[in-house]
């Protein structure tokens, strides 16, 4: 499919963190910002040229790809789009939530690399599947959910419980 | 599986994973070999050496060797030993304007508060305002202090309270990212446009006085809150109250059976008329402070504006009074019947609506008439004010639009068949509520009709409009809620067994009072009941509310009673809340927000009030939201409400049309008495004029 369509898609090449040259469509890969804002800076001969992502293995590189590749449709946002559909809804689509079934770690790598590369979206959507891992949960649960330390001593503890009695009650 | 592993892979040719890695950095999570024993057999340590010089796909096929010689109880304890390793805390792992952004997904107070309950770092990400801030839009709740409503009432743009939080926050991070994303800049109040583009309105029972520029009385009850999260946690609290808890004082207002004409909540005083002549001023706590007396006959309007109180009733005077002092400032004659309706412009000006056909237009300082506005054909039900003009319903089925400056008629409203009852206006939208049981809705500005709202099927007496929304009661016991932009239905309530008498919306809830004794708060958005205030009574007279207080009129067992309800919160206690500690365990508490470092801005009247706060500290939490209610009132089961009501005969909605003052509302059904009386007394005021 690649060598049938390739004259048609343009494709830019990234290169990850860990030196791993990444072919992409340019189209898909302009969901980022930063590449986009990138590409449009380059004078057009360089864009052949592989763009390197220093911050951003391979792994996660592939896998942020993916999801670009995925959404490259979407509706380009809007710099207002912080207003509603954003703040309103924690609901995910059905694709992004499997995307997002991955490990804690991935999850993380992923939002961090959706920072860096500026795809808002994708951001989004990562930080809202980190808010659902907390949402419902008590201290002790959200405590084993991500493996943390409890540093406050039981005084403090109780503190804390009795300033919060007030979210409790309804 | 085995089998399926090569057992002489090149490292030139490493097994690509088929899906990325489920971790990129498989380092960090290695066992700790350093800890391995000295007597240890040396070719276990060449294994570890010879491990770690492995690369990731070297690895990763011996441990798949190794764990394929494992059994089931090893193989447990790899995945014990494990699993919390492939477990990491976000809130370590990210900068604070993510693990921020993070917290502004959250939408429930809940969550955020057992969050901040985890660890130190996590309760410092919360106790940042961000989620807060972002909370407190997402549950629309209105501005951080109290104060800007006045502003925001009077059409002007108000500062937030707090600088808006910083979007880049700069703590040195372990991340290696640069953040090009900030975070979004929420804009504080925007849920609160809706007021901002329509002054509060209300036209049956509810004064002009929220349109005063004052400082409402919460600002001066309760310290303005020092950040979005005690905002939040404040109006939280004042929500859960009406939910289910709020305390209530009741007291029987008058030894005398008396019908409550009208009532007026204002941040001074609870003002209660009555068909027996008296005017009765309460405290808001609804401490007795005066009583008015000087009308002779049944008093069937009145407005309070600051310390002033017009009122107008069966003996035709307008009279006007000081409340403070109780003193009868002027007694204005001119009307020559009931005096029906009263409404003030401005602190001289008040505006009167007679059964004489006319309106007036008073000098309340001088105490004098400035206008007689003549054209109306039948009795002056209703009116309201905005600006320099009065609209007026009448029972010759008109509405009129008047200039106060001027003193003379703009407009003629014609359409409706039947009374105007209620009418209301925005500036922008007249509507007008009759015993035709339809509402319509008008252009000031040319007369226009915009809409016919129907669906009411009988008189509609009740009227509000705020923001998009008008909110309309009938003698059919329905509430029904409207769209201003579609002209069409949003809700229709089945609120009452009888008539509707008392109505009043927020952008929150209604609350409706009926004269099946019931009064109900209802959810504006959703248009479920939310609960039932109070044991039912005989008859509800009137309900007003404000933000944190309910007051009902209602007549229980033959008497003439008023209760007061509170949703204020407890005063802050200073041993439990944070906000107000100095002294607290948790250090960072004290510190500036993460992203509001410049957040140090001295708020003076915090002080005193923290000083009248200690000393009603006895109040605990739970005393605040079981309902501390007299043995009498408690409440009965919330009834579920109904889709709508039960279609009745339609014999029953036909009102005493050959009645000019044909009202279905209960307390018209008492001015119908009291005006079989007020026939007498006009014959006996003649004689009285005769000899004057």
């Amino acid at each position: 499919m690649a060598s049938a369509s390739a004259p048609a898609v343009p494709q830019i090449t990234l290169t990850s963190s860990d030196g791993i040259d990444i072919s992409v469509d340019r189209s898909v890969a302009q969901r980022s910002v930063l590449i986009k804002n990138l590409l449009e800076d380059l004078p057009t001969e360089s864009t052949n040229e592989p763009i390197p992502i220093p911050n951003v293995n391979e792994a996660v590189l592939k896998k942020v790809m993916e999801w670009c590749e995925h959404h490259k449709n979407d509706p380009t946002t809007t710099n207002d789009d912080d207003s509603d559909s954003r703040k309103k809804s924690t609901d995910i689509e059905e694709w992004d939530q499997r995307y997002m079934s991955v490990d804690q770690e991935m999850l993380f790598e992923i939002i961090l690399a959706a920072n860096y590369l500026d795809i808002k979206a994708l951001l989004d959507v990562g930080c809202k599947t980190v808010a659902n891992m907390i949402k419902g949960k008590s201290p002790e649960e959200i405590r084993k959910t991500f493996n943390i330390q409890n540093d406050f001593t039981p005084e403090e503890e109780d503190q804390i419980r009795r300033e919060n009695e007030w979210a409790e009650d309804r | 599986m085995s089998s399926t592993i090569p057992h002489n892979l090149l490292p030139s040719a490493p097994a690509s994973p088929p899906t990325p890695a489920p971790s990129p950095t498989p380092m960090s999570r290695a066992p700790d070999w350093s800890t391995a024993h000295e007597d240890e057999d040396a070719n276990v340590r060449d294994v570890r050496a010879l491990f770690a010089d492995m690369n990731d796909a070297e690895k990763q096929r011996l441990l798949a060797e190794l764990l394929n010689l494992c059994n089931s109880q090893q193989l447990a304890f790899v995945q014990e030993f494990v699993s919390p390793r492939l477990k990491k805390d976000p809130f370590t792992t990210f900068p604070d304007e993510l693990c921020l952004r993070i917290l502004t997904f959250i939408d429930d107070p809940q969550t955020l508060a057992r969050s901040s309950q985890v660890s130190k770092r996590w309760r410092e990400l919360v106790s940042d305002d961000m989620a807060w801030k972002s909370l407190c839009e997402k549950h629309a709740y209105r501005s951080l202090n109290d104060d800007s409503e006045g502003g925001r009432r009077n059409g002007g743009s108000t500062t937030p309270p707090l600088p808006s939080s910083n979007p880049s926050i700069h703590t040195p991070s372990a991340s290696p990212y640069n953040n090009p994303l900030t975070l979004p800049a929420f804009r504080f109040g925007s849920n609160a446009g809706a007021s901002t583009s329509a002054p509060d309105l209300r036209t049956q029972s509810l004064d002009r006085q929220a349109r005063n520029p004052r400082t409402n009385s919460l600002a001066r009850r309760r310290p303005k809150a020092l950040s979005y999260r005690s905002h939040f946690k404040q109006r939280y609290m004042v929500e859960t109250a009406w939910r289910h808890g709020g305390k209530v004082d009741h007291r029987q207002i008058t030894p005398d059976q008396g019908v409550v004409t009208s009532l007026h909540l204002t941040d001074k005083y609870i003002v209660v008329a009555l068909d027996n002549a008296k005017i009765h001023v309460f405290d808001t706590e609804g401490c007795h402070q005066k009583t008015l007396q000087g009308h002779v006959m049944g008093v069937w309007a009145m407005v309070p504006w600051d310390d002033v109180l017009v009122s107008g009733g069966c003996d035709r005077d307008v009279r006007v009074w000081n409340m403070a002092t109780g003193a009868s400032i002027h007694t204005l004659r001119g009307h020559t019947s009931t005096v029906r309706c009263l409404k003030m412009s401005d602190s001289t000006t008040a505006i009167s609506g007679s059964r004489d056909t006319t309106l007036r237009i008073w000098d309340i300082q001088k105490g004098i008439c400035r206008h007689v506005l003549v054209g109306h054909q039948a009795s002056v039900r209703c009116l309201e004010i905005h600006g320099d003009l009065i609209v007026s319903g009448s029972y010759d089925t008109t509405a009129r639009i008047w200039s106060i400056s001027e003193g003379k008629c703009l407009r003629t409203l014609n359409g409706h068949f039947s009374q105007i009852y209620a009418i209301a206006f925005d500036g922008k939208k007249i509507a007008t509520g009759s015993l035709d049981t339809s509402v319509r809705l008008w252009d000031p500005n040319d007369g226009r009709c915009l809409a016919v709202l129907q669906g009411h099927t009988s008189l509609v007496g009740q009227l509000q409009m705020r923001a998009d929304k008008l909110v309309t009661g009938g003698s059919d016991g329905s509430v029904r809620v409207w769209s201003l932009t579609e002209y069409q239905p949003i809700h229709r309530l089945a609120a009452h067994d009888n008539s509707v008498t008392s109505l009043q919306f927020d952008d929150t809830r209604i609350v409706s009072g009926g004269s099946d004794g019931r009064v109900k708060i209802w959810d504006l958005k959703n248009g479920t009941l939310v609960r039932e205030l109070s044991q039912p009574a005989d008859a509800v007279w009137r309900v007003v509310f404000e933000e944190e207080k309910a007051v009902v009129m209602a007549s229980r067992g033959q008497k003439t009673v008023m209760e007061v309800w509170s949703f204020s919160p407890p005063p802050e206690d200073e041993l439990h809340d944070p906000d107000a500690s100095s002294t607290d365990l948790l250090s960072n508490r004290s510190s500036s927000p993460i992203s509001m470092p410049d957040n140090t801005v001295d708020y003076p009247g915090r002080i005193d009030s923290r000083v009248g706060g200690a000393v009603s500290n006895l109040l605990s939490m739970s005393e605040y939201t079981t309902p501390v209610r007299p043995v009498s009132e408690y409440a009965a089961p919330m009834p579920r409400p109904r889709l709508e009501a039960l279609a009745r005969p339609v014999s029953e909605h036909i009102p005493r049309s050959t009645n000019d003052d044909g009202d279905v509302n209960m307390a018209d059904v008492y001015e119908g008495s009291g005006k079989a009386v007020g026939f007498d007394v006009e014959r006996s005021q003649k004689g009285r004029d005769g000899v004057r």
